[in-house]
């Protein structure tokens, strides 16, 4: 067992174990995004970053991929933290606006705006779908192209891949191209997956649902 | 070959190798690393091969082909040994010359390298300058050795480190060995070699472990690790073998990025010949120590230098960084241990072998030892690789190695580490050189890129064109690595088009901090430090741009528009008064420049021309067009009448009283743009007459009166009246000015005082400041100097004062001494050299120590001798006294020309309300509104910046009209600025291919020099039309990219009254 103190609170962990883990174990909440439970941890997202170590060598690290060590100390949500996650999501709201899973985080954080040059992509590259491809449905349909700015997921040369066998567990652990946010038209919902207004795999009965709730809402407030 | 089967074997071999060997056989030594190639070191080799055969010399003269030396800027170079001759840049021509030298013993005197301080052949390669302040340990080695005969290498005592270490038969000495030496790794993080040995020692030897050597060099601008692999490979291959035998690792990598070629081809070389020996894998000299390298290609992405990225590109997948812990030495590539060291790190390990660790260790400073090898690169005279003991200073590696700035340029800073690093202004360039001292100025040492800029180089620039390189070399894994570079891209991007804001700047340092804090890898932590070093240390530069829309270094095109007009201080579109001239339009270019400027034909004789300091025109080797010649072309042509003022429609003065004291050219200038404003101003002048420094301090030999007369005249007839012998203080004082009914006061008194030596003696007769001596013969034609006459200083005013002196009857000789060089004398170098010309005697590195005199007068003055010091905070050496080197020299007259101040006691008393001072003795004005501290009161020119150009002064005049103007109206003084670019379209003229080819600057005509002495007229004379209008035709036209049509695009009209 490996003990080692989050907020203060001691804590004995199997190894192997990771800081998010721990943290959750403690039931201290830590965002994320490109987290799943049964797939590999990753470490894209950075949303998960705590703050380790003390004086002029403590540091940022995202948890979900930092073993947990012995002796280790551990801030979840010291100022330092809190500001680089803002920062974080401030950058996912200039990106993908219309993510409902970024509005809510963003709102949870009481990020209302953000600065940069608005962009409406689709995609996060969280790499959520990659593993959820590879490690669950054991296909390796998909995959990461390209680096820095040019980086992509696709199949193989963009064609149509033969190990696809259009599970659809890509489209359902997205945080980014699930039900978009239409602000205050419903109807004008599309899916992410099948690019269809209206979706047939929606009940029309709850587009109601998809009705913008957030009070304020983030990406309306950008709009603006 | 026949295997080494033991050590003995090997000892056998070397021994029967050294014994072979004749040191005294003269060889040639040609480089022939990428660098070498790509100047032609091939077509040198196989000259020197023919030559040497055909002259039957190939058995008395060796020719060795090795890797790189070092010293890029002279490639491709021949070393002579052993006498160490060095001919830099030799052409193909010349080789056979060398050859027969060779043959001869000779040197070959004129194609020695010159040193460009003394002016002197420099024989040997050790005392040329680049060479001689560094300690190439490794980099020497590159000039012993042919990089692809193991011979060779072995000869020089190589893979005696190995047989040493594995003679002693125990791994936890050289592990101990390696950590006494406290090498640290050469990559750039500096995490000592022996530490992370022993970690991978203390391994359990499962499945075997693995040794890397990381030569994925990436970094812009930086090759030192290429050319070691290139020249030196087999000293990687013995670093790796004793670091394997070390730690028990049995597979080698050596990861060499694809766009090294030559470094793979040699590499590839090296190992073939090693295992063809025995030396490298399995038993290797008979002691059952089995290791073998594989060479790995990397696919060019930068961030598979990042050891955790290299490991996955290794094992064949994409090149993105893990999460350490756990760290490679513990799981590496496919789960096996692994320790990765750079190249320059497996370089010193065989040196530390042969030297011993503790001599190993005497290098450098405590914690740093040994060397580093930086690529010193940029706006700097040597550039090349340097290889230098740890704990140097950056600027003895900036000036003493790399011989300082091109030309008379200042360096500014250097960026250290590429794109991970961090910039270290020239304030701080007594930093030392270690891991410790430049990540505590927010640098990193890297791999050892140095990047020299100077003041041509914007910052925002540099920071824009890392962000640049980053956002495409971030794997893009870490969201805020990859979107944070393309932000912080997008961010500097707007402020280099003049579209920041200051809240740009707040989001850029917010942002910077938090990618540094919250990446994975060191490629992201490090990625923010271009942008926040060049924030910390020039912040000024970037506010620059965002407030100002200014781009000092005139890099940022979005805010220079034209680099002539950007210079101008009074924004004078010298593009199109030189495109007007080139299709002869001279009236239509008389316009442009009389609508900037009130002193058309004064600026056109003396101006200092900043415009064309900044011309584009300029670059590769050619000259700026002749732009101050150009407009006294079109002033000699032009009536000054085509001209009409343009008075603003609704008059926005309504007549109020404003009052301009000091009738020189921003006394005038202000009065004038006043007067055209509706104002009413009044000049009040202490001298009889109006002109300030323009008719008391500048001869007429260079600014005839009749014309400047006329110039002023026109002013005064245009609105403006003036009061002549009226001195403040004395007549008047700023309160009663504002009790006659005056709303605003503009002060433009200049700079009139002489500074004084303060020497004893400095009253006696014939010592003669220098301001009262120019006026007594600029306003009164008194003659004051006679016999040999000395003129102390190395401004404007000591080479005017000098250049009077020369024309008065009594004078025998006039000499000049100044203090510095002549590259730091401050006068401009036209004025120079018209004065050298002119038969003045210029004595530099002397200063006066005292005055010796005759009675009442001055009969000489004694002088020291100077050598140039250490490098003041302006980049020019200080001048240093050598002591006894006293000397007197005999004069009769001695002008003091050494600085001017202003007048300020007069002002500061003739105002109640205090009007605040600065400590050099100015007067204090903001500096974008000018006005001082007593509001209403603005002032401008030499009495507020020291003694400056006319064409400041001019445009201090200008800007205090339109500072005055909105002041009266009650509007907001400071108004956001704009980017002034060019907006109206001059069809440029083609130029035909020998046209072009032809194109160099004209000499502008002067009178001869025999003739100027007796006479007071002007020197220069006017261009004639050809002559003009091929100079005009040779402009850039660098406001085409801005005033250029678009198809269909109708053009605003050329011409300044519509009449195209």
């Amino acid at each position: 067992m490996i003990t080692l103190q989050i907020n203060g609170l001691e804590v004995a962990v199997e190894e192997g174990t990771t800081l998010l883990e721990a943290a959750r174990f403690l039931g201290f909440p830590i965002p994320t995004l490109c987290h799943m439970d049964g797939l590999s941890p990753y470490g894209a997202c950075r949303l998960c970053v705590v703050e380790i170590g003390e004086g002029p060598r403590a540091k940022l690290v995202s948890s979900c991929t930092y073993p947990a060590q012995d002796g280790l100390k551990v801030r979840t949500a010291s100022s330092r933290v809190v500001r680089a996650r803002k920062m974080v999501l401030e950058l996912l709201l200039a990106s993908c606006p219309q993510s409902k899973t970024i509005q809510d985080l963003a709102s949870a954080h009481n990020v209302h705006r953000q600065r940069f040059r608005q962009e409406y992509e689709d995609c996060i590259l969280c790499g959520l779908c990659v593993r959820m491809c590879e490690e669950q449905m054991m296909a390796k349909a998909i995959g990461f192209r390209g680096r820095g700015q040019t980086r992509s997921i696709g199949t193989p040369f963009d064609i149509k891949s033969e190990e696809c066998r259009l599970c659809g567990g890509c489209m359902y652990v997205c945080p980014a191209c699930q039900l978009r946010c239409t602000y205050t038209e419903p109807e004008k919902a599309v899916c992410g997956g099948c690019a269809n207004v209206s979706p047939p795999c929606v009940e029309k009965e709850q587009f109601d649902d998809m009705m913008c709730y957030m009070t304020p809402c983030v990406a309306c407030e950008i709009e603006k | 070959m026949e295997k080494l089967r033991s050590i003995e074997d090997f000892k056998a071999l070397q021994g029967r190798l050294v014994a072979d060997r004749d040191p005294s056989i003269p060889t040639i030594v040609i480089p022939a690393g990428t660098c070498g190639q790509a100047s032609g070191a091939n077509d040198l080799i196989r000259v020197a091969k023919r030559e040497l055969l055909d002259r039957g010399l190939a058995d008395s003269i060796h020719l060795r082909i090795t890797g790189c030396h070092g010293f890029c800027e002279a490639e491709p170079s021949v070393l002579i040994e052993p006498t160490g001759t060095f001919y830099p840049k030799v052409g193909i021509e010349q080789m056979a010359r060398i050859v027969e030298a060779v043959a001869e013993d000779k040197v070959l005197d004129d194609l020695l390298f010159i040193d460009p301080a003394t002016g002197r052949a420099v024989e040997k390669q050790c005392d040329v300058p680049f060479f001689k302040s560094q300690i190439r340990t490794i980099l020497a080695r590159n000039e012993k050795v042919d990089p692809i005969r193991i011979f060779n290498y072995i000869e020089n005592g190589g893979y005696s480190a190995l047989v040493k270490t594995l003679a002693n038969r125990d791994p936890r000495w050289i592990i101990e060995e390696v950590k006494a030496s406290a090498l640290r790794g050469r990559g750039g993080a500096g995490f000592p070699t022996g530490v992370k040995w022993e970690y991978l020692a203390k391994q359990r030897n499962g499945q075997g472990k693995f040794l890397v050597c990381n030569a994925d060099e990436g970094d812009p601008g930086a090759y030192m690790d290429r050319s070691v692999l290139e020249g030196n490979p087999h000293s990687i291959i013995e670093g790796m073998l004793i670091g394997a035998y070390a730690t028990g690792a049995n597979e080698g990598v050596a990861y060499v990025r694809n766009e090294y070629p030559l470094a793979i081809k040699h590499l590839l070389i090296a190992l073939r010949q090693s295992r063809g020996f025995g030396l490298l894998g399995e038993d290797i000299l008979g002691t059952g120590f089995t290791f073998d390298i594989k060479l790995v290609r990397g696919a060019g992405a930068f961030v598979c230098g990042e050891e955790t990225a290299l490991m996955r590109s290794i094992e064949g997948k994409m090149g993105e960084p893990r999460q350490r812990p756990p760290f490679p030495v513990e799981k590496g590539i496919n789960g096996k241990p692994t320790a990765i060291n750079n190249v320059e790190t497996w370089a010193n390990i065989p040196l530390i072998f042969r030297v011993g660790s503790k001599e190993f260790a005497k290098l450098g400073t405590k914690g740093n030892t040994g060397t580093k090898i930086f690529s010193l690169v940029g706006k700097i005279k040597n550039t090349g690789l340097v290889e230098v003991p740890m704990g140097i200073t950056v600027g003895d590696v900036v000036y003493e190695i790399g011989g300082g700035p091109v030309g008379k340029a200042k360096i500014k800073a250097v960026q250290t580490g590429g794109p991970s690093g961090g910039c270290i202004p020239a304030e701080r360039f007594d930093l030392p050189i270690d891991y410790d001292s430049l990540a505590e100025a927010g640098s990193i040492m890297g791999s050892g890129g140095m990047i020299v800029m100077d003041e041509k180089t914007c910052m925002v620039d540099v920071a824009k064109y890392f962000m640049n390189f980053l956002k495409y070399e971030s794997c893009g894994k870490c969201f805020t690595c990859r979107k944070g570079t393309q932000r912080m891209h997008e961010i500097l991007e707007d402020i280099s088009k003049g579209k920041g804001t200051p809240e740009h700047l707040e989001l850029l340092e917010e942002l910077a901090q938090v990618v540094k804090d919250t990446t994975m890898c060191g490629l992201g932590q490090t990625a923010s430090n271009p942008v926040l070093s060049t924030l910390h240390y020039f912040r000024d530069e970037y506010e620059e741009h965002i407030r100002r829309k200014k781009c000092r270094a005139f890099v940022c095109k979005e805010l220079v528009g034209a680099p002539c007009e950007a210079a101008c201080p009074l924004d004078t579109e010298a593009w199109r008064y030189v495109a007007h001239i080139a299709r002869g339009r001279y009236e239509d270019a008389y316009q442009v420049i009389r609508e900037a400027n009130p002193f058309p034909s004064v600026c056109g004789r003396v101006c200092s021309h900043p415009c064309e300091s900044q011309c584009r025109s300029a670059t590769g080797g050619k000259q700026a067009i002749a732009i101050r010649a150009l407009k006294r072309f079109v002033t000699d042509r032009v009536e000054p009448s085509v001209y009409q003022a343009k008075r603003a429609p609704g008059t926005n003065g309504n007549g109020t009283k404003v009052a301009i004291i000091g009738a020189g050219p921003a006394g005038l200038a202000a009065a004038h743009y006043l007067s055209l404003a509706g104002y009413k101003p009044t000049v009040f002048e202490a001298d009889d007459r109006p002109g300030g420094m323009l008719v008391s301090g500048i001869p007429s030999f260079r600014l005839p009166r009749e014309m400047l007369g006329k110039e002023i005249e026109a002013i005064l007839a245009d609105g403006v009246s003036l009061r002549c012998n009226a001195a403040l203080g004395r007549d008047f004082t700023v309160d009663s000015l504002f009790d006659d009914g005056f709303k605003a006061v503009f002060l433009g008194t200049g700079a009139h005082k002489s500074r004084r030596l303060g020497l004893k003696g400095e009253d006696c007769e014939g010592v003669i400041p220098s301001m009262r001596f120019l006026k007594a013969f600029n306003l009164r034609g008194e003659q004051l100097a006679h016999g040999r006459v000395a003129v102390i200083g190395g401004g404007n005013s000591a080479i005017d004062a000098a250049r009077v002196a020369v024309r008065q009857d009594d004078v025998e000789s006039v000499t000049v001494l100044y203090r510095r060089t002549r590259d730091e004398m401050p006068a401009f170098e036209e004025e120079i050299e018209a004065a050298l010309v002119e038969g003045i005697e210029l004595q530099i590195l002397v200063s006066p120590v005292g005055i010796r005199t005759d009675g009442a007068s001055v009969s000489g003055i004694t002088v020291i001798r100077n050598r140039l010091g250490d490098r003041g905070a302006d980049g020019r050496r200080r001048p240093v006294p050598i002591p006894g080197t006293e000397t007197d020299l005999p004069f009769e007259t001695v002008i003091v020309a050494i600085s001017e101040d202003p007048d300020t006691s007069s002002i500061v008393d003739a105002s109640s309300q205090p009007l605040e001072m600065r400590v050099n003795g100015t007067l204090r004005a903001d500096p974008v509104t000018l006005m001082t501290s007593r509001p209403g009161v603005f002032a401008g020119g030499d009495l507020v910046t020291g003694p400056n150009t006319v064409v400041d002064a001019i445009a201090a005049g200008k800007k205090a009209a339109l500072m005055i103007d909105r002041w009266l109206r009650g509007e907001e003084l400071e108004q956001p600025s704009i980017a002034r670019l060019p907006d109206i379209y001059v069809e440029p003229v083609l130029l035909s291919e020998e046209e072009l080819a032809k194109a160099d600057r004209v000499p502008v005509p002067v009178i001869p020099a025999e003739s100027r002495k007796q006479s007071v007229s002007e020197v220069e004379l006017s261009l004639s039309v050809e002559d003009a209008t091929r100079e005009a035709r040779r402009c850039l036209r660098c406001d085409l990219e801005f005033t250029q049509p678009k198809e269909g695009e109708t053009a605003r009209p050329a011409t300044v009254g519509g009449t195209a």
